[in-house]
């Protein structure tokens, strides 16, 4: 089994479509609310947050708009 | 547990494995390892079609399974350490119809137990919560839950075939599951 490379991009694609879906809410905002605490029952979108995990530290997406 | 970017492939592997033993269907499902390129200290298990693709069990239903690992540096060496994990039983593909979840967040901002049981379901009766909360928004808080567990309780309570008799993978999880216990990092 080899590893598959993901995409900045194709990275925060997925993560927007379902939290689309699931929240009505986009990317950016979903996972700057986990980062300040503010976003509820965040078990229910942990495959979300464990894809971001893939991303740097201080990517774009994790600053306010 | 043992360090080195080739311990990342040496845990997805078992847990291939452990799968494969038991719930998975398969080959029709499989777990695979995922990571972004820019990032090398951290990679994340995901499913056959894709980081969010649920992996498919031999009952027709899903496990989302969802592991975050990175490495740490240590005085020992760099160390496999898991981030996140998350298992949900859920009924589709879309995971909109999840019986259970049992996760765990190494950090977390949150009031919540940073490892927890969460249950897709109803009160027996009324007026056990002060407001007017469901079943499915209370955090059961849990240890350290081994995903040799999440296979036992599948198989055991939910009725999901295994790919093998019981002789054969209950050794099998068990000596997994007790290495697990001894290197498990255990939520304050």
């Amino acid at each position: 089994m080899s590893a598959i490379k993901l995409t900045r991009e194709e990275i925060v694609q997925l993560i927007d479509r379902e939290a689309q879906r699931r929240r009505g809410i986009s990317a950016g905002q979903l996972l700057r609310a986990y980062r300040e605490g503010r976003l509820e029952d965040p078990g229910e979108v942990a495959d979300l947050l464990t894809l971001a995990d893939l991303l740097s530290e201080d990517d774009e997406i994790f600053e306010a708009a | 547990m043992a360090g080195g970017t080739k311990a990342f492939q040496a845990f997805a592997d078992l847990v291939s494995l452990l799968l494969r033993l038991t719930v998975l269907k398969w080959p029709a499902g499989e777990v695979k390892l995922h990571y972004e390129g820019p990032n090398p200290s951290t990679r994340i298990l995901g499913g056959w079609d894709g980081p969010l693709d649920p992996l498919p069990l031999r009952n027709a239903r899903f496990l989302r399974l969802n592991v975050s690992l990175f490495l740490e540096a240590t005085p020992k060496g760099e160390l496999l350490k898991v981030r996140k994990s998350s298992y949900q039983y859920q009924f589709d593909k879309e995971g909109d119809k999840w019986v259970w979840r049992y996760d765990y967040l190494r950090e977390t901002a949150a009031e919540k137990p940073p490892a927890h049981l969460q249950i897709n379901g109803g009160f027996a009766f009324k007026d056990i919560v002060p407001k007017k909360v469901s079943l499915h928004k209370i955090h059961f808080p849990t240890d350290r839950v081994s995903l040799e567990s999440v296979i036992r309780l599948l198989a055991d309570q939910f009725g999901v075939p295994c790919n093998n008799n019981a002789a054969i993978w209950r050794p099998v999880l068990s000596e997994s599951e007790s290495r697990f216990r001894t290197i498990a990092h255990r939520p304050g």
